[in-house]
């Protein structure tokens, strides 16, 4: 084709101006959207409470979104305090809570990691800030109550780009040359990320139906409370297509220091199993199965921050009891203590013994059998071979038998690992000393004031609250006769004599 | 070229092409005209420091700035709310205790800013931290900045606001012709702007303002001098007040002074009552919230310069007589009562226990300030300035009151964090024999007791002074006495106990003769 000189040209300035346009587009798009901005911490620690685990895609809540939720939707929180409210854990100074990461993808995205549920705290008294525990139960923080809050503000007409944006303009605009959110980085979250993450959060709301489910005598399935959830459940219904059911497996949160005692083979060479009811062979199975429950995508980075993890946690010493100036142990008295739990506890309690992180058949330890309902060999065949097919080698889950009782585990620093039992029934180990029957039927959970004689989390008062002083317990309640919830089983120790029962308490002070 | 037959359609061409051209321009014109003028930020400034601490602007007209005229006429329209009820053009707030200068159409803490092409007024550092003095009840008045204020009620000053606001009368065409009344021109622009937009819009601000400021309605009156440090940020994040606890509802505290903040900087002297600060400019900027400057419209240029002009800003020397033979009695025993918690004097902040926190149960002072500012309050204080480089990071939760220095002690009057006891002989008195009921706000000294006169015989029972029949001011009776029974804190009178900071370690023991001794020492800081 002949093309005059002049329309050539043109044909050429258009081509490179094209190209030009393309390129900048291109660029704007990998900043605004993809680029990703190096976490750097200083230490493990920080890295476990405030890494990422690379959800942001999926799951991750742009941060001044994050931010402005409680201040939009003050009336859907269970208290005053923002995100504190949830029990969260947060430590002062920082700007998001333990157990939240803040990365940037494009824009600054909050997501969770393990830190959420695998941090403890505790204190003496109200009049003390509370004292933060990594890899220890997190058991102040209701998750349940967390993500309801999540989807009802998804749900809530207030939840538009209009409203958000106005306060969020409050917090941050670069309005007067202060710095902040840009003409355009706005408009971004205006017509993009706030509708966006609304659509998101409606269609995760999906797959937590479940969890709303009625049980067989017409009630709700009982709340998870604070420092619980429903493991097996929630890795069913993520990593399998299995129809939705009826059980309600509430599972306290464990801790996750030391796990390198819980790992491989026992004394004799035996297999050693993980979770509530044996589940996983592997600590790097529950690291990976739990990460990838929270959204994180399986990518080779992903393998490697789970390898890293394994290495942390399973080096992790559990906490020395630590109110030795105020509630000093009387050595001598555990010592005593040491004798009786060598005949009545170390065979299934000491790390690698016979019966340590083993399976006890479920008529042998009594306790509620409720949450081992809510797993079965087909969701462990399911799950293998799900997550087989996201590209991750790992040492499959149990799938040679249905789950018929619970795990025994090493008591290191049982003394912060309160409540107790699988399902948090029994708030002290001074009650679980105590028959069945004595134990308290009904107590709260979420409250972080520590009692050093009965070794657990005190019984919270009744505050005044509003300005009537209106009389109110902000810390939910949990019953024992609700499903999933009973108190009962793990008979063990609770013929001793009462002394005897305070040389062993006194004995596991020291763990 | 002349007789080109294509000349007509030439001409009509460029006619056109001219037309087009004009209006092009005009629009541009017009454009950059409008863009000009919306972009407008133009603080009135000043080159003195002191004149720009009490006229300069923090950035709070930028978002919560009041039009100018609309300040000037509210107080002609609703006299009825102000505690004087009456107008007094020129000085209109000063029965709020505003203070005003000659020669000023505004008082001092109140600064003025163009933005967007309207004038703004906001209050500023100055209006809690500028006080009056006056040696009679017939002297004029001496103005000392940096200074707590003793006579500005800013709780009334919110009151008067908010009940304008929610007054029928409130509304764009009365306000408007109203404002021309008193002299207002405003062009064409800024009418329809007025009319449509910034009235509505600054009854709507004020009537959520009104509810967000509700648990003013439970703890007791401020009174000029105070205010409720901490549970303004509550609000500020939105917390839901009726689920707050009740014990964490009054949060009423004495105004502190501000200068020297240099010397505090180096000693690492905690901010606020229970020293929950250890940044400054941290501080300053947490206060300045109160100033109506948020994280984006905070003007970080004139803050600094005001930061700047506090660090070593002095406070101003006793100007009454001091007998020196006394004083040196009295120095003696400062050193061995006051100087480990005090520091050695009003300038060496040097001291064992100075900047640390004294826990409550030692200190038994009225623990309400300390339980308004709880945890979960710090933790969520971490999101202000979120995304900038000085978000917030250095709050904590204490659990007693902070030791201070005493420089300028003479006009940090009255004392305690609560302001419950009137004068510094007072505080040398053990709780049972202290004040339990004065005045606040009267800014005529006490050369014998170092404080304000506040002796309940010298007003009556309206709390005009006795002594100054010109002066058409109500003080503010102040209660330190809880009543019994009562629904809410504020019923009850709570938070305002004179109690603690007393016993043999306090010198609320020593002679009459050894306490008027320390006070005249005292008068040298």
């Amino acid at each position: 084709m002949n093309l005059q000189p002049k329309t050539k040209r043109l044909l050429w300035v258009s081509a490179i101006g094209l190209v030009i346009l393309i390129a900048l587009g291109g660029f704007f798009t990998w900043t605004k959207f993809f680029r990703q901005e190096k976490e750097v911490f200083a230490n493990e620690e920080e890295h476990f409470k405030y890494g990422s685990l690379g959800a942001e895609g999926d799951r991750g809540i742009p941060y001044y979104l994050w931010m402005v939720l409680p201040r939009i939707f003050p009336d859907l929180m269970p208290g005053p305090g923002g995100y504190k409210s949830f029990g969260v854990v947060w430590e002062e100074g920082h700007e998001i809570p333990v157990g939240f990461s803040k990365k940037v993808v494009g824009f600054a995205r909050i997501t969770n990691n393990c830190a959420i549920c695998h941090t403890a705290t505790y204190r003496l008294s109200e009049d003390e800030v509370p004292r933060v525990v990594v890899a220890g139960p997190g058991h102040t923080n209701n998750l349940q109550s967390m993500l309801r809050f999540l989807f009802k503000a998804a749900h809530d007409p207030r939840f538009n780009s209009d409203i958000i944006m106005n306060e969020i303009r409050l917090v941050n605009a670069n309005n007067y040359g202060n710095g902040g959110l840009s003409f355009i980085d706005r408009q971004i979250y205006h017509y993009l990320l706030i509708p966006l993450t609304k659509k998101a959060l409606l269609q995760q709301e999906k797959q937590f139906t479940w969890m709303e489910r009625y049980v067989t005598d017409g009630k709700p399935k009982p709340n998870w409370g604070p420092g619980r959830d429903d493991a097996m459940n929630l890795t069913k219904y993520f990593m399998t297509n299995m129809a939705e059911d009826n059980t309600f497996g509430p599972t306290d949160f464990p801790s996750i220091w030391n796990l390198g005692i819980r790992s491989g083979k026992d004394n004799a060479g035996k297999q050693m199993l993980l979770n509530w009811t044996g589940d996983t062979p592997a600590v790097r199975s529950v690291l990976i199965d739990s990460a990838l429950g929270l959204g994180a995508p399986a990518q080779p980075w992903f393998l490697q921050r789970m390898a890293d993890l394994d290495h942390y946690l399973s080096n992790l010493p559990p906490p020395k009891w630590p109110f030795g100036e105020t509630n000093p142990i009387n050595q001598q008295v555990a010592a005593e203590g040491q004798i009786i739990y060598a005949r009545e506890c170390a065979a299934c309690h000491e790390p690698r013994a016979q019966f340590t992180n083993k399976v006890v058949p479920i008529t042998e330890i009594g306790t509620d059998p409720e949450r081992m309902y809510s797993w079965s060999k087909d969701a462990a065949a399911e799950a293998n071979r799900r997550v087989k097919q996201m590209g991750i080698e790992r040492p499959p889950m149990v799938e040679t038998q249905d789950p018929y009782g619970y795990v025994s585990p090493p008591l290191d620093g049982i003394w912060l690992r309160a409540p107790y039992l699988h399902n948090g029934s029994v708030p002290t180990l001074r009650d679980l000393l105590n028959t069945p029957g004595e134990r308290p039927q009904t107590f709260h959970r979420g409250y972080d004031v520590f009692d050093p004689v009965k070794v657990g989390f005190k019984e919270p008062l009744l505050r005044p609250t509003g300005p009537t002083g209106e009389l109110t317990q902000p810390y939910p309640l949990f019953d024992t006769r609700e499903k999933g919830n009973g108190n009962k089983g793990h008979a063990y120790g609770t013929q001793l004599s009462d002394q005897d029962k305070e040389k062993v308490l006194e004995y596991l002070k020291t763990l | 070229m002349a007789d080109s037959p294509d000349q007509p359609a030439k001409n009509r061409h460029r006619k056109w092409r001219i037309v087009l051209l004009v209006i092009v321009a005009l629009l541009a014109i017009g454009f950059s005209y409008l863009a000009w003028r919306f972009t407008r930020d133009d603080p009135v400034t000043y080159t003195d420091p002191e004149e720009h601490f009490k006229y300069g602007s923090t950035g709070g007209e930028r978002e919560s700035g009041i039009p100018y005229w609309i300040w000037k006429v509210l107080p002609k329209m609703f006299p009825e709310y102000l505690p004087g009820k009456a107008y007094t053009a020129g000085t209109e707030y000063i029965s709020l205790g505003f203070l005003y200068e000659p020669g000023k159409d505004l008082p001092i803490g109140a600064s003025r800013r163009n933005t967007q092409g309207v004038d703004r007024v906001f209050l500023n550092c100055a209006i809690c931290h500028t006080g009056s003095v006056r040696e009679t009840p017939h002297s004029s008045p001496a103005f000392y900045t940096g200074m707590p204020s003793n006579t500005v009620d800013l709780e009334s000053f919110e009151h008067f606001i908010f009940a304008c606001a929610s007054d029928q009368r409130f509304n764009a065409p009365r306000i408007m012709a109203e404002m021309e009344g008193i002299g207002a021109k405003y062009d064409l622009i800024n009418r329809f702007l007025m009319r449509y937009y910034a009235i509505p819009f600054m009854r709507e601000r004020l009537l959520m303002l009104k509810g967000h400021f509700r648990f003013g309605d439970w703890e007791p009156d401020a009174g000029p001098g105070r205010t409720d440090t901490f549970n303004p940020a509550k609000t500020l994040l939105e917390f839901p007040l009726e689920k707050l606890e009740t014990r964490e509802l009054v949060g009423l505290c004495d105004l502190p002074s501000i200068w020297l903040q240099g010397p505090r900087k180096e000693k690492n002297i905690h901010a606020h009552w229970d020293g929950n600060n250890s940044m400054m400019e941290e501080r300053n900027k947490s206060a300045a919230f109160g100033t109506g400057a948020f994280p984006p419209t905070i003007d970080l240029k004139q803050m600094a310069r005001i930061e700047q002009w506090l660090l070593y800003k002095e406070p101003p020397k006793y100007p009454f007589p001091i007998n020196d033979q006394l004083s040196a009695q009295g120095e003696k025993l400062y050193v061995q009562y006051c100087a480990n918690c005090h520091g050695r004097n009003g300038r060496d902040f040097n001291g064992e226990y100075v900047g640390q926190i004294v826990p409550i149960d030692k200190i038994a002072t009225d623990r309400h300030r300390l339980d308004s500012y709880t945890e979960q309050l710090a933790v969520a204080q971490n999101t202000l300035y979120a995304g900038y480089p000085w978000r917030f990071s250095h709050f904590r939760k204490t659990f007693g009151y902070v030791n201070l220095p005493l420089d300028g002690l003479w006009l940090r009057a009255p004392y305690l964090h609560n302001g419950s006891v009137p004068t510094l002989r007072d505080l040398l008195n053990p709780s049972s024999e202290r004040p339990t009921v004065f005045y606040r706000g009267y800014d005529v000294f006490d050369q014998g007791k170092v404080g304000f006169v506040s002796d309940v015989n010298r007003f009556d029972d309206d709390g005009r002074s006795k002594d100054d029949s010109d002066n058409p001011r109500k003080y503010f009776r102040f209660d330190t006495q809880v009543k019994p029974g009562g629904l809410t804190p504020r019923d009850r009178n709570e938070g305002n106990s004179n109690a603690g900071h007393e016993g043999p370690a306090y010198g609320t023991m020593l002679s009459a003769q050894e306490k008027d001794a320390i006070v005249e020492y005292l008068k040298t800081f």
